[in-house]
């Protein structure tokens, strides 16, 4: 016997099955949700590093506190790379008496290798630039009013006479947001001539590479496998924009959850179908043994002909997937300023690996079970299903669930909940059908009649009616996951950012232009005005030890906490977006200074309650003892410290203010005569972060409806294989009914009941699993801490599922009503 | 078939079904088993067949002791001796007439299978049809097929359980003709379980069973 025709041929035969159509069509959408899902997340990664390197001016590099050994850049330009170098200080610039602390980077003229550096000249015009050529110095709008100069004029840098030849207007970052002090571009060869390089300095030596991806790779790969010169630090694009990156993260986390609950949905249709199909060829496996065909070849026969359905099916689901992100990505790529990326192709055929996996788990336990219907069932069809109470197969549909949610989720959190509740759900929805049939023995004698006809084909298929109302309840909560309690854990993102979130930073307010600067910022219409002190200073000892010398510190990690400049700051109440893990907030009055830090603080110095921190403020000293420990929500817009000291005793410390507002569009005059009134003010305008936040949630959001269609149509094929699951027994039954006089009306009423009750139960379960789950994922997963799954919403939703469930159950019995009960008798 | 009885567990405890059967069939007899519904005709056509294993006794075919063997050795003695017809015909409804007949050969990895189902299906009258599926043929033509299949690999034994039963009188006796013509010519043992008298008169020997014993038919 050829096995693979065999196959095929059974295949071609049997295509036009419910059950065969179901597992196809599952699989496919299996596919397509996993693989579109991976293919996107891999391409916004891989836009996510695009833009990140445009931030840093290249796409990989390293800095260190010496120049970089010629071997590192002689590699670079061996594989083809272009090529940076560049140096960060400080440094302190002359014009006349005036004087003003400057960021300075000097680079040469390749500088920057990705990215835009725009400055302005004297017109105000701005232009595309590039590191400036010798003799020439660009400098920010605060660095010109501190020095008092317009683009043109000359300034004094480390004693070289410089032209500032122009206004630094936006540059491919390598600093922070909050820079200290205002920044000036200078060439690379002036800065070394000056001396300003040389032994002694504090100057961070930096070389940046760009180039095709595979030659960056191996660059870095080469890099990264032998030791960095000592202090030296990779600079890559993982470690920026860690803001946006958190809102992918959470954004990714989303789309994973749908997908996967849509991968969930075809393994149970795919469970329900081929159990039926199993059920369908127990007489033929029968015959073929009976023939004397051994148990392998039959077991292979089954498997080839799954195969011969499933490959084709997953390569379908791969095109589909790959033309649907084709299209997605069309209108996500804005996000990334463009920048082009390629279309991967390894995510989908790993989702169609994944997708093969999920048929395999779920398909193959009552199909290799079938493989040992004993020959003598040929004679008899009772004996077709010996199914043991307990079998190992079974288990692996369940380790295949497990495995998806783990490989799938990227995060053990969102596994865990998702499996911990659907587990739940599955096992409420069993016991609840057991009661309900328990009941229905016992009510059933005394009930209206179609009730008790409904009551007692529920009965009487014991071990249907549980699968069925565990799978329904499973389809059903999947459902309400995604339907009901993903939009709103999206909108309860949305509400992070309502649409006044401060978007201007003033930064270096002093303490006397305090309140005329509020009474301005009042005048132009800002809102959400919150101001906060800032010190500036050093961590000089923690519990009496020199910072230098604390013994889990070493060599350039001691000098680099030593010099560290940190800012502090205080309040009476605790700020928004900081929660106190350990020990109490600030009294108002305590005897001694107290100081709150940051978790990552306490990691990095070893810290405990009741530790002594002594910082060195500008002339003066502070010793505060450590009484409680934040969990600050860095990724929120708001004015985060990780020092706080109490404010009783903070109020000496020499100090300037920063505040955040809100301000509408439309006032950059205003802001523009604020910036000239207060010269010494930097004022940072975070509207396009927030606005690419705001777009990637309401991209993401349409990303999840999108997704969420897959899992709709997984849904439907849920409760189609779930329903079908009992049709030919339903069939047989009818027919008997019929022939002994029952009428239609009788039997529709009877169907209408026995499918009301296994929809109510579905749907109870189904919406206790849902608002559980999304109370939990909402808390754990989504860090939404007020998120309470809407009631309301779900009941409703709970409820037309049971509705639906009615329906669709009466729909299937619609052609059994209709055929006359001679030729349902025929069909057997 | 020495001493041989059968009992399963049911839900009102132990039943047994056939209880010291002792029956030798010779080589290239025929042999009708009948009895009531219910008596055990099918349990010992599988017995006898190898389809299943007697709670007690021993089982030979052609020689060879059936005990001691598992369901895979056991399947390798029906592929190679045994050929069956069914009351319900039992065809894969996805093969053609032609490749259901093809099964068994292949079965046995016979290179000359299309050949032999051809000249098999044209025995039986059907070679105009053998490419049309279960589905497209009548009753009778569906147990004319499952005849061919029973044959085309020259079987030494023969087990029919009631060959006629699903089909009309007439249909019947042709399909009856057509067993024992092909049984003569293949010089087969055949077991036949019937209701038919008729039928079972044309065998050679006939036993009754009746409460689970073999006896003369009255």
């Amino acid at each position: 016997m050829n096995v693979a025709r065999l196959a095929l041929r059974t295949l071609r035969r049997e295509w036009h099955l419910v059950e065969l159509r179901t597992l196809a069509a599952s699989l496919v959408l299996a596919v397509v949700a996993l693989g579109v899902v991976a293919t996107l997340s891999t391409r916004i990664e891989r836009g996510i590093l695009a833009s990140a390197a445009e931030l840093i001016g290249g796409d990989v590099g390293v800095s260190a506190p010496a120049p970089l050994p010629d071997a590192m850049v002689a590699s670079a330009r061996a594989d083809g790379l272009a090529q940076t170098r560049g140096a960060q200080f400080r440094s302190v610039a002359f014009v006349g008496e005036r004087s003003q602390l400057l960021d300075v980077l000097a680079t040469d003229n390749a500088y920057p290798l990705r990215g835009t550096l725009e400055v302005a000249g004297a017109d105000g015009r701005g232009r595309v630039a590039h590191g400036p050529p010798r003799g020439q110095v660009f400098l920010d709008h605060r660095a010109m009013v501190g020095l008092g100069i317009r683009p043109g004029q000359r300034v004094q840098i480390g004693g070289q006479d410089l032209v500032a030849a122009a206004e630094l207007v936006r540059q491919p970052d390598g600093g922070e947001l909050f820079a200290l002090a205002p920044r000036a571009l200078m060439n690379l060869d002036d800065a070394n001539a000056a001396g300003l390089l040389g032994v002694g300095s504090r100057a961070r030596h930096r070389l940046l590479v760009s180039g095709p991806p595979s030659a960056v790779a191996t660059w870095r790969s080469r890099i990264e496998d032998n030791p960095l010169p000592a202090g030296a630090d990779l600079i890559t694009p993982e470690k920026m924009q860690e803001r946006m990156r958190n809102a992918f993260d959470r954004a990714s986390a989303f789309l994973r959850l749908t997908a996967l609950l849509s991968a969930l949905l075809s393994g149970v249709a795919i469970a329900l179908a081929s159990a039926r199909y199993a059920r369908r060829k127990a007489g033929e496996v029968a015959l073929l043994r009976a023939l004397g065909t051994p148990r392998r070849k039959i077991a292979s026969l089954l498997v080839m002909t799954l195969a011969a359905l499933a490959l084709p099916a997953a390569l379908l689901g791969v095109v589909i997937a790959l033309g649907l992100t084709e299209g997605a990505w069309y209108f996500a790529r804005q996000l990334f300023d463009n920048i082009p990326t390629t279309l991967p192709f390894a995510p989908a055929f790993a989702a169609a690996a994944m997708g093969l996996a999920v048929l395999a788990g779920f398909a193959l336990p009552p199909l290799v079970r079938l493989a040992e219907v004993p020959p003598v069932a040929v004679f008899r069809e009772s004996m077709q299903r010996r199914l043991r109470r307990f079998d190992a197969l079974y288990l692996v549909p369940i380790a295949t669930a497990i495995g998806l949610l783990w490989l799938q989720s990227d995060s053990a959190k969102l596994a865990g909940i998702l499996a911990a509740s659907l587990g739940g759900v599955a096992a409420v929805a069993a016991l609840l059908a057991a009661l309900l049939l328990v009941v229905a023995r016992r009510v059933a004698p005394g009930a209206h009649p179609a009730l008790r006809l409904g009551l007692a084909a529920l009965a009487r298929r014991r071990g249907l009616s549980l699968v069925q109302a565990t799978a329904l309840s499973l389809g059903l909560c999947a459902l309400l996951l995604l339907a009901v309690i993903a939009p709103s854990l999206l909108e309860g993102w949305r509400r992070e950012l309502p649409a006044d979130t401060p978007n201007w930073f003033a930064l270096n307010l002093q303490e006397d232009q305090r309140d005329a600067f509020a009474q301005q910022l009042q005048r132009i219409g800002a809102s959400k005005t919150n101001m906060m002190p800032l010190a500036v200073g050093k961590l000089a000892a923690v519990n009496g030890t020199p910072v230098d010398k604390l013994p889990f510190l070493e060599g350039d990690d001691a000098r680099n906490a030593a010099d560290q400049q940190l800012r502090l700051s205080w309040a009476a109440d605790l700020p928004p977006a900081n929660e106190i893990v350990e020990g109490q907030w600030a009294g108002a009055s305590p005897r001694q200074a107290e100081v709150s830090v940051d978790t990552s603080w306490r990691d990095r110095f070893h810290l405990k309650l009741g530790d002594t921190l002594r910082f060195e403020v500008g002339e003066g000293a502070l010793d505060a003892k450590v009484t409680s420990v934040r969990k600050v929500d860095w990724t929120s817009f708001r004015v985060n410290f990780f020092l706080m000291v109490d404010p009783a005793h903070a109020g000496d410390i020499p100090h300037t203010w920063l505040t955040s507002f809100y301000l509408p569009r439309g006032h950059g005059d205003q802001l523009s005569k604020l910036s000239r009134d207060y010269g010494n003010l930097s004022l940072i305008d975070v509207d396009a972060l927030l606005d690419r936040v705001r777009e990637i949630v309401d991209r993401v959001g349409g990303a999840v409806r999108w997704v969420l269609g897959f899992s709709l149509l997984a849904g439907a094929l849920v409760l189609t294989a779930a329903l079908a699951a009992s049709a030919q027994e339903r069939r047989k039954e009818a027919a008997l009914l019929r022939t002994l006089g029952a009428t239609r009306t009788q039997l529709r009423a009877a169907a209408a009941c026995e499918f009301a009750l296994l929809g109510l139960v579905a749907g109870l379960t189904a919406a206790l699993g849902a608002a559980g789950a999304g109370f939990w994922l909402g808390k754990a997963v989504f860090r939404l801490e007020a998120f309470v799954p809407p009631l309301w919403p779900l009941v409703g939703a709970a409820a037309l599922a049971g509705f639906v469930v009615m329906l669709i159950g009466l729909f299937g019995t619609r052609r059994v009503l209709r055929t006359s009960p001679m030729a349902l008798l025929r069909e057997g | 078939m020495a001493d041989v009885s059968k009992s399963v567990f049911g839900p009102e405890g132990q039943l047994d079904i056939l209880s010291g059967v002792n029956l030798a069939v010779a080589a290239g007899e025929s042999f009708a088993i009948v009895g009531a519904s219910g008596s055990g005709k099918t349990t010992l056509l599988g017995l006898l067949a190898g389809l299943d294993v007697p709670t007690t006794g021993s089982i030979r075919i052609d020689g060879q002791p059936l005990e001691g063997m598992d369901e895979e050795a056991r399947a390798a003695v029906r592929r190679r001796l045994v050929g069956f017809v069914f009351q319900s015909f039992h065809l894969l409804p996805a093969l053609t007439a032609e490749e259901n007949v093809m099964l068994p050969l292949e079965l046995e990895g016979d290179d000359n299978a299309r050949d032999k189902s051809h000249a098999a299906l044209e025995a039986v009258g059907l070679a105009a049809r053998r490419r049309h599926y279960p589905a497209q043929l009548s009753g009778g033509e569906q147990q004319r097929v499952a005849l061919a299949r029973a044959f085309v690999h020259r079987p030494r034994i023969l087990f029919a359980d009631e060959p006629t039963g699903n089909l009309d009188q007439h249909t019947g006796e042709h399909v009856g003709d057509l067993l024992f013509e092909m049984n003569r010519q293949h010089h087969t043992t055949l077991i036949l379980v019937t209701h038919d008298p008729r039928l079972a008169a044309r065998c050679a020997r006939q036993a009754e069973l009746r409460e689970g014993r073999l006896g003369v038919p009255a």
